[in-house]
């Protein structure tokens, strides 16, 4: 049997097994799930080096599966987390009841993702594209709680997205006939079709709905903040680079690379709708952060930072230059592997504290020591600072943006990541440092199978630090995919067209060995002179405060930058679609008023619309 | 005959069915009243099954039926499909008239009123 | 004996006159009988869809005079693919609703009765190819359904049934009117000898036949602004019998309306017509479905819009659209009816039937939940279940016919219906609360039934081959109208 369509089974018969499994015990269904992962994973690479297609017909409409090296690509992300969230998850999940409904969801949206990336063809890419929306959906909502607030918005949004994205295909198939990609990809180079703006558009707005780009990120905050952790890391990690995989494909290969460009209107209009993007993404970027900065819990902080983090992907995807697409095909992958060991991170805080309310929890780096050395690895990631990953892809987007001429995105990009050591900084801050609280005292490290996945995710960024080519590697074949020739990339050395070059090797070093040395020093010094104070005992000028005020620094934490941006956050994205929605809702309410109950109107409508008809008909026909 | 009987009733006969089918649609329309609504809808159909009959109707004619007495059967016989048939439509309107009048029985007993105004509870 | 399309008419006929006298010999004989009755109707369309095999189509003469003089029952792989889909729901729901009614037999044996006559006079709309006789058949269906409607004492389903048969009088004077004009015209009621005949016929006569038809069956086709009395009706009627309603009763008027449009006359740019009402059909409906706050209401709105979206369907004509409207009904017949079921047990105990009281149900019918919520994904259009095909079949071919416009209208109203459907599936599973319902756990049978139809949907998702055959044929049958014509006229020479 072909083993893409295997992999496709082992995790869809997995999902329904581990529903059933939970009949018998609640226990199984974890246990269940990481099974199936790992024979999925196992078998992807013990499989993925061989040329393999599948196709078949289904009500007489071609469905094509293969591997190629975009595919494989997204596909390390999508094992390589799901694995670990797997694992993750067995103890995170532990005491929660109705674990069957989660683990079958949770499997089922990872392959369906899996599907989403081999379809050669739309109609299987749309099929495992809705599956792997309503299994997600399944998982938001999957706790029961705020359903009209998380789980709506969501459904309605993806839906939208979905539906763009549907027309575009149907449209699509009614120009060439056919829903194979490939058949796609040709007959823009032919220049056979005729609307492929309007469809390029459409697919778009379908796949910004995933990737969560602004106006049309809504859902994104609410959804991740809602999910269980282990699923946020696949969540924000995997499932978002869905969207970022098909914007590759239509930014790329049909706007790039469609052999069009002589076509005066045709370069305008994609020139036109890829600077476009790369603005939206800018604008995600600048306000997500904005938004990260002020939350108090820390899953909204990373939900918010998730955002960001795509935001730079896009304008990298929508700039389209061989350096932006690396960079950020190369940032989609840190940002997998960071934030999903932040979003396991703060789990792992959720569960062995029960919040993760920032204003309520300080402390934590002698009780969860491992959790605070990955947090530690991934907001320096995150933030783009030397000697980790994040660095490297930020510098190669800085030098994509400059070399295109995009100053003023660089400006944009440059504040968003500003701002977003601030935020990172309040995350490690909240959680891990300042004064032990009396009632985290008892908390205990996370248990093994949670720590192990975190360690390795973080110990992945410290390596690819250095040696950054071994993502590169993957990157630059899925590059030749998209149709870029000749792809270079170095194991550790990053060099830009100004003739600079950063040996990340000696980077390291440098950095590490004064790392560990100011360790050695604090840890030697802060032996003495610290006095055990309360994280209330604050000077508050003489007024004595009350029991129940909570004085916890982490509130108001940067009160003087929400003040500075307070209309900003009046003008909230969220709020303008609430009206509109409740605005809707009331006018299509009033259409209901139509039927008045009372039966003789019926008649008369009866009567009304045959002498209508009578007139206008007669007319017509 | 210029001054032609027949067609004197001929045409009363059209007449008055269109004119009972128009009074059926006023009462259906217009009367608020139950009963007279369901008078009204039978009017209706009494209208209809009128213009029906009169249109098989010929002058003169013979009952269909190949037998002594009615040699003249194949061409000038009365139509009798449209009679076949509006024995049929007057025993489903007598059913249609029975269902209705049972169920404004009942309307009025649930809600104590026969105004079909008054008798929303279902609406949007 | 040998098997033909009379005995969808006779046997149930003769059963609803023999269940009285049987059930003096025993009570439970009221209950059986119609069962058996709904269980040769499936052996006779296995048997009759397996003969359409070989020969193009069946057509039953009936007291010997052979078309266009007498009536004639014509079995066409169309008429057979919907008169299969009816057999298989109306047993469905005899299985379904067998322990209806358990104590007072009674009325039992009255709801047993209206059934098979509602399920038999749709089954006689489709199978008939007599105008008049097919009148005679709505006239059934829909004295049937306004007894149904009225079934329960306690409800105001008295009321819902006034309404109904205030606008279904109408539909049935309208017709008639149609008919006798048309008798008038061409002389003949056979609808294949109609559409022979038909240009004979003036032209602004023809509209106005056409206009008459077109408003009485949209009637029961639930077309707006004609279908007042439909979500009064669906509400008011016993559970089950909304399941007809959706499943068979709208199915019969819609098959009325497609006959007459596509058989019977000849007239150019109907499609736009039938598309615009469809249109306003669907967006009103789905409007007010959005705000609705009683479950059965709000499924009854849903219903009259995919009504209206298969009207679309019909109305842009081309192979695929037909192939796409047929493959709605049947996946509406299935979905539908399995929602109505599974809202039936949700709501059992409430007095009000509103959304509001199911807070957490999901928690007391676990299963219950399940399959209304798998019927909400399915009538949605997510894949992999049945309702994604269709719905990708009708956008393929507003697609083709390059109604761009059109496209994004049903899609959009498509979002709406989500936003309405996973609202009562949220509020099902929600954990926030609990509603004060007492739950009815669900019997074994309707257990039973809930499981058959939601494996079908699931199955025809995931294997949409299993099923396209069949609506392949109908479809081609269908547009196929010379073939009709030449068949009923020709080659049934009197016994």
């Amino acid at each position: 049997m072909n083993t893409l369509a295997l992999i496709i089974l082992i995790f869809f018969s997995g999902a329904t097994l581990a529903y059933l499994s939970s009949l018998i015990s609640n226990k199984l269904p974890g246990w269940v799930a990481l099974l199936t992962t790992m024979t999925g994973t196992v078998l992807f690479y013990m499989s993925f080096q061989n040329e393999q297609a599948l196709s078949f017909s289904i009500i007489g409409l071609n469905l094509e599966w293969a591997l190629d090296n975009y595919t494989i690509l997204f596909a390390h992300i999508i094992f390589g987390l799901g694995i670990l969230a797997s694992l993750y998850s067995v103890q995170y999940m532990q005491n929660k009841s109705q674990q069957g409904s989660f683990y079958a969801n949770f499997l089922l949206s990872i392959g369906s993702m899996f599907g989403i990336i081999i379809s050669k063809d739309f109609i299987s890419f749309f099929i495992f594209w809705e599956i792997m929306t309503w299994s997600s959906f399944l998982i938001v909502v999957w706790n029961g709680i705020g359903f009209r607030k998380n789980g709506i918005w969501y459904m309605a949004m993806s839906a939208i997205g979905a539906y763009a994205m549907l027309t575009a295909i149907v449209l699509i198939n009614s120009e060439i006939g056919t829903y194979s990609l490939q058949a796609f990809f040709n007959a823009v180079q032919e220049n056979a079709i005729d609307n492929l703006m309007l469809v390029s558009i459409l697919l778009l707005i379908g796949f910004a709905v995933k990737a969560a780009l602004m106006p049309l990120h809504i859902w994104a905050p609410r959804a991740y903040s809602n999910t269980p952790a282990s699923y946020t890391s696949v969540f924000s990690g995997a499932l978002s680079k869905m969207g970022v995989f098909g914007m590759g494909l239509v930014l790329i290969r049909v706007f790039r690379f469609s052999g069009l460009q002589d076509n005066f209107d045709y370069a305008l209009v994609s020139q036109f709708t890829s600077h476009v993007l790369a603005w939206l993404g800018g604008i995600t970027a600048a306000i997500a952060t904005l938004y990260a900065l002020v939350q108090k819990d820390a899953k909204k902080l990373l939900a918010y930072s998730s955002i960001a983090q795509l935001g730079y992907i896009v304008i990298g995807l929508a700039i389209g230059t061989k350096l932006a697409v690396m960079s950020a095909l190369f940032l989609a992958i840190m940002h997998a592997v960071f934030k999903g060991a932040l979003f396991m991170a703060v789990g792992a805080v959720e569960r062995q504290v029960g919040t993760t309310d920032m204003t309520k929890i300080s402390g934590l780096i002698r009780r969860m020591p491992w959790t605070f050395f990955v947090t530690l690895v991934s907001i320096i990631a995150l933030a783009g600072v030397p000697p980790l990953s994040g660095f490297v892809g930020k510098w190669m987007l800085y030098e994509a943006l400059i070399t295109n001429g995009n100053f003023f995105l660089v400006v944009v990009v440059f504040f968003s990541s500003t701002a977003a050591f601030l935020y990172s900084y309040r995350i490690l801050f909240g959680l891990f440092l300042g004064q032990e609280e009396d009632d985290t005292a008892h908390v205990k490290e996370a248990p093994a199978t949670m720590v192990i996945p975190m360690v390795i995710l973080a110990l992945f960024l410290i390596v690819t630090g250095t040696y950054p080519g071994i993502v590169f590697e993957p990157i630059a074949h899925g590059m030749e995919y998209l149709g870029f020739t000749d792809v270079t990339w170095n194991m550790t050395v990053l060099s830009n067209v100004w003739g600079d070059s950063v040996n990340l090797q000696y980077v390291s070093t440098t950095i590490g060995v004064a790392f560990m040395l100011a360790l050695i020093f604090l840890t030697f010094k802060g032996r003495k002179g610290t006095r055990g104070v309360s994280t209330k005992d604050i000077s508050t000028s003489g007024e004595i405060p009350l029991e129940h005020e909570n004085l916890t620094f982490q509130l108001d934490f940067f009160k003087p930058f929400e003040r500075a941006a307070a209309p900003l956050y009046k003008r909230s994205i969220t709020k303008i679609y609430e009206d509109v929605a409740n605005g809707l809702e009331a006018l299509f309410d009033f259409t209901r008023k139509i039927y008045t109950g009372n039966g003789q109107t019926y008649a008369i409508y009866v009567v009304a619309f045959l002498v209508t008809l009578l007139i206008v008909v007669q007319n017509m026909l | 005959m210029d001054f032609d009987f027949q067609n004197i009733v001929t045409i009363s006969v059209y007449g008055s069915a269109i004119a009972l089918i128009l009074i059926g649609i006023y009462a259906v329309l217009i009367k608020k009243h139950l009963i007279k609504i369901v008078i009204g809808m039978s009017l209706v159909d009494a209208g209809l099954h009128l213009l029906f009959v009169a249109i098989g109707y010929i002058n003169n004619g013979t009952a269909p039926i190949f037998s002594p007495g009615y040699e003249d059967a194949a061409t000038n016989m009365v139509d009798p499909v449209p009679q076949a048939l509006v024995l049929t439509a007057i025993v489903i309107g007598f059913a249609v008239t029975a269902v209705a009048l049972s169920l404004v029985i009942r309307l009025y007993k649930h809600h104590g009123t026969v105004r079909i105004d008054e008798i929303k509870s279902l609406k949007w | 004996m040998n098997i033909s399309p009379v005995h969808y008419i006779a046997l149930p006929l003769l059963a609803a006159f023999l269940i009285p006298l049987l059930s003096k010999l025993h009570k439970e004989l009221a209950r059986i009988v119609p069962g058996l009755v709904f269980l040769y109707f499936l052996v006779i369309s296995v048997v009759l869809m397996q003969r359409l095999e070989t020969q193009p189509m069946i057509s039953e003469v009936i007291a010997g005079w052979s078309a266009p003089w007498g009536i004639n029952l014509v079995f066409t792989p169309f008429s057979g693919f919907l008169v299969s889909l009816m057999s298989f729901i109306g047993f469905l729901v005899w299985v379904y609703s067998y322990h209806f009614k358990k104590i007072d037999y009674m009325p039992a044996q009255k709801y047993f009765i209206l059934l098979m006559m509602l399920v038999t006079g749709s089954i006689g709309i489709v199978l008939t190819g007599d105008i008049f006789n097919l009148f005679v058949f709505l006239e059934i269906v829909a004295i049937s359904a306004y007894s149904l409607t009225a079934f329960y004492p306690g409800r105001d389903g008295a009321e819902a049934a006034f309404k109904y048969l205030l606008v279904g009088s109408f539909a049935s004077a309208l017709i008639l009117l149609a008919i006798v004009i048309l008798y008038t015209q061409t002389g003949t009621l056979n609808m294949a000898d109609l559409a022979v005949k038909m240009h004979e016929v003036p032209h602004y006569l023809k509209v106005i036949i056409f206009v008459l038809f077109l408003v009485g069956f949209g009637i029961e086709a639930e077309m707006f602004p004609l279908n007042g009395w439909a979500p009064d009706a669906y509400s008011q009627a016993p559970g089950p019998i909304g399941a007809v309603f959706a499943g068979i009763v709208v199915k019969g008027g819609i098959y009325a309306l497609v006959r007459v449009v596509y058989t019977i006359f000849d007239l150019s740019g109907v499609g736009t017509i039938l598309i615009a009402l469809g249109l306003v059909t669907m967006i009103i409906a789905e409007l007010a479905a959005l705000r609705q706050d009683n479950l059965k209401r709000m499924l009854a709105y849903s219903s009259i819009g995919q009504m209206g979206v298969v009207l679309i369907a019909f109305g842009i004509g081309t192979d695929t659209a037909i192939f796409a409207a047929l493959f709605l009904m049947l996946n509406h017949a299935l979905i539908k009816s399995m929602l109505f079921f599974s809202a039936s047990y949700l709501l059992y105990n409430s007095t009000t039937k509103t959304i509001k009281e199911l807070t957490g149900m999901a928690k007391h019918l676990p299963f219950v939940s399940f399959i209304f919520a798998l019927g909400a994904f399915a009538i949605v259009g997510l894949p992999p279940f049945s309702g994604f095909w269709s719905k990708l079949y009708f956008l393929m071919a507003a697609a083709d016919a390059q109604m761009v416009l059109l496209i994004i209208t049903v899609l959009s109203v498509s979002v709406i219906e989500i936003i309405y459907y996973f609202r009562v599936i949220g509020k099902i599973y929600s954990k926030d609360e609990t509603s004060e319902l007492e739950p009815k756990k669900p019997t074994i049978n309707s257990v039973l039934v809930m499981t058959v139809l939601g494996a079908l949907i699931i199955i025809i998702g995931v294997y949409p081959d299993l099923v396209t055959d069949w609506i392949h044929h109908a479809s081609d049958a269908l547009v196929n109208k010379s073939n009709y014509i030449q068949n009923v006229l020709t080659e049934n020479l009197p016994r």
